[in-house]
């Protein structure tokens, strides 16, 4: 589908600057918040303006953008910023549908993180954001792969970013998919409870069909709608005939809820017994966008062959080249990712 | 052939229920703007909008919506996506099929129920009926469940333009061979968040909008909803053909977050890719189906731009006159206002316009009439500087 080259991500780990995934970083208060780093490259009167998401969605572009030019940007985001949209309806609360400052309204649009960064980089070029929550990265990543065929000799600049915020994290709160009772994420997979730990970040990506120079190349993406993980399996099985050859690492999306556990466990059954297993959402925490940071995690395995050792669930390859990543967003939106070292 | 067309088309919108109701209103150059009915705001008497004066309970017993936090976004949508689907006529096997697509683009979401978020966000113990429901994804969410779509499923939301660039993903899927057919269009509703948001930047107009007139003073912002049925003409053979979707283009104007720049760049090269798109010259557009908010800024601007790409400005009109700014869903109701021009050969009056703006002198079609039409255009910009048209042409096969 197309190479992956520069890449950018922040989380709860330390993977802006000096990558470090040795140590996992533990967590508080049952969040697995992004930890920001110094921006740079984004003008400081605007970076004070913006939410969460925006800055780290633009912080993550621009790191990028520095270096690179491309032809156009493609955002996934589930939520936008939910916290300046939620802070604008309390003012229209508050001030009783007043005249109000429209900065939390124009910032608050899910398209703002693409606006921004082509308004800031002078970036004519195709200029698209996907929202459809777990497959808002997938559908970037697919519109990508569309794109680099209608236009072969093009680069673009692709990623995922949503938020944990304080209303936003009030209202996941009140769904049922995540834990009340208080757990670290190093235990994450323990027991057998409902519910996950919400987390939150971003992974950007500058991707073409060059291969000189490239860390990884993603080569095969499905998605999947259903709560029936029988299918869900059939179709996986398809996906790997359509795309056949040995998988070295099996990165599944598990995030400790016992009601998903079944499509893990079906999709698991299609890997040969010798195939590493790993997890990665004890890291980075359960958001609609977390599967652009697995497509991170993968690139950084490729490139550095090794796998920390609390990534990973079962058996340990000492080399990887064929990576499938599997998953699963509140048992209905599944999706297969194939990611290869170049 | 590899031409993607149209196979069936379905709409809500102020000026009626379905895409023989939208026409009527169309060629009687009847406005759908009024004041605000169906809920609470204090600019309901103060504004003018184009509101679907159906309840939410209305809209459910129509379309035996049962389940618990459908929000009015997603019953607009799934109105006109029942009316699609139903036209071009589908199978269930074909709905539920891997290679059926469904598209949608919005900008509201369940927002919409502005209420019910500000108490979830701020004091309940437990999550109103629509906890789950106020992201944009919503509204693909429950029609893939509900008809158990089996293709790609997505949501784009690009401010207004963004149901032109789900019109165009689908296309794109279908050429590239990610889906047979898809099934596209775009939806929003009012809310008092839009109708606040939209005050506070002061484009909101308290009288009947006025597009491309000198005197204008601002948008009407409206509610709707509409779906296309897309695929290859080859796969449409035996069925009714509306129209082909040639042209796409998506750029930014990468000047500023709300407005459009002076020389209207996000416009001119949407509108030019479009065309490179479709292998077509300027001069081969015989109608084009406006931006035209009817603010100070983008009616200036696209004018602008449609005099840097056209050597002769062709016809044009904004049915925004007819509906108000009805947001994410603008670009697929324009859209199948495109394909009526073109099925009937007819373009309709931009409503209101008196005088030309001074710096462009571009006057816009302001009645009624017949007009040999092979080729339209398509203009949806949007916050964010995300600028998008589309061009749709007419084929062989019209009814």
């Amino acid at each position: 589908m197309f190479y992956i080259h520069q890449s950018s991500c922040i989380s709860h780990q330390p993977t802006f600057n000096d990558v470090d995934l040795e140590d996992l970083k533990l967590i508080e208060n049952n969040l697995v918040p992004a930890i920001e780093p110094k921006y740079e490259n984004v003008p400081l009167g605007q970076l004070r303006r913006m939410g969460r998401a925006l800055r780290m969605g633009v912080g993550t572009c621009m790191k990028l953008l520095a270096t690179n030019k491309v032809n156009g940007l493609l955002i996934g985001t589930a939520n936008g910023g939910i916290e300046d949209s939620i802070m604008f309806l309390n003012q229209i609360h508050d001030y009783e549908e007043g005249r109000l400052t429209p900065t939390a309204f124009v910032q608050s649009t899910y398209n703002a993180i693409a606006g921004m960064v082509g308004m800031i980089t002078v970036n004519h070029g195709y200029n698209a954001t996907h929202v459809h929550r777990g497959h808002a990265f997938e559908n970037v990543a697919l519109d990508a792969a569309m794109l680099l065929k209608e236009n072969p000799d093009n680069s673009y600049l692709i990623g995922g970013v949503d938020e944990i915020s304080p209303k936003n994290h009030r209202l996941v709160s009140l769904t049922g998919w995540y834990r009340h009772d208080t757990v670290s994420n190093a235990d994450l997979y323990e027991g057998n409870a409902t519910g996950t730990l919400l987390g939150e970040g971003a992974a950007m990506f500058i991707v073409n069909n060059k291969s000189e120079s490239a860390k990884a190349k993603l080569t095969g993406l499905k998605m999947v709608n259903s709560h029936d993980e029988n299918f869900v399996k059939e179709q996986l099985s398809l996906f790997l005939k359509e795309n056949p050859g040995e998988v070295d690492l099996f990165l599944q999306g598990e995030n400790g809820d016992n009601r998903l556990l079944k499509y893990y466990a079906a999709c698991e059954s299609l890997m040969a017994e010798e195939t590493t297993v790993a997890r990665f959402k004890h890291a980075f925490g359960e958001f609609q966008t977390v599967s652009a940071l697995a497509v991170w995690l993968s690139t950084y395995v490729l490139q550095n062959q090794k796998l920390p050792q609390h990534f990973i669930k079962k058996n340990s390859a000492t080399e990887f080249n064929r990576i499938l990543i599997y998953n699963n967003y509140q048992g209905v939106q599944h999706s297969f990712m194939l990611v290869e070292r170049v | 052939m590899n031409k993607i067309v149209v196979t069936g088309i379905g709409i809500i919108s102020p000026i009626g229920n379905s895409v023989a109701e939208n026409r009527a209103a169309l060629q009687a150059g009847k406005s759908g703007l009024t004041s605000l009915e169906l809920f609470a705001t204090r600019y309901a008497r103060l504004l003018k909008f184009g509101e679907i004066k159906i309840t939410n309970e209305d809209l459910k017993q129509q379309l035996g919506v049962t389940t618990k936090g459908v929000t009015r976004t997603t019953l607009l949508a799934l109105h006109a996506f029942v009316q699609a689907i139903e036209d071009r006529g589908f199978t269930n096997e074909e709905l539920q099929s891997s290679d059926t697509a469904l598209i949608n683009g919005n900008t509201i979401g369940g927002m919409s129920e502005s209420e019910n978020l500000y108490l979830d966000a701020n004091k309940n113990e437990v999550g109103s009926e629509y906890i789950s429901s106020y992201n944009l994804g919503t509204v693909n969410m429950y029609i893939q469940q509900r008809y158990k779509i089996g293709g790609v499923v997505n949501t784009f939301n690009t401010a207004c333009s963004s149901s032109a660039n789900a019109i165009a993903y689908g296309a794109r899927l279908i050429k590239n061979g990610f889906a047979k057919r898809a099934i596209v269009g775009g939806t929003d509703s009012l809310a008092k968040f839009t109708i606040n948001g939209f005050n506070s930047l002061g484009i909101l107009s308290s009288t009947l909008c006025k597009p491309f007139d000198a005197g204008r003073s601002g948008l009407n912002l409206g509610e709707g909803a509409a779906f296309l049925v897309l695929e290859k003409e080859h796969d449409a053979k035996g069925k009714k053909i509306y129209a082909e979707v040639s042209g796409w283009g998506n750029t930014n104007d990468a000047f500023h977050p709300s407005s459009l720049s002076d020389n209207g760049d996000g416009p001119y090269l949407a509108m030019k890719e479009a065309l490179e798109v479709a292998k077509l010259k300027p001069e081969q557009i015989g109608f084009v189906n406006a931006h035209g908010t009817a603010t100070e800024n983008n009616d200036e601007k696209e004018s602008v731009a449609m005099k840097r790409l056209f050597e002769k400005v062709p016809a044009f009109a904004s049915t925004k006159s007819n509906t108000g700014h009805t947001l994410g869903a603008a670009g697929a109701i324009e859209a199948v206002y495109c394909i009526l021009n073109l099925m009937h050969q007819e373009v309709y009056a931009n409503l209101r316009f008196e005088n030309a703006i001074e710096t462009t002198g571009l006057t816009p079609v302001t009645e009624y009439k017949k007009m040999n039409l092979e080729h339209v255009m398509s203009n949806s910009f949007g916050f964010g500087g995300n600028c998008s048209s589309l061009i749709f042409s007419k084929t062989n096969h019209l009814l």
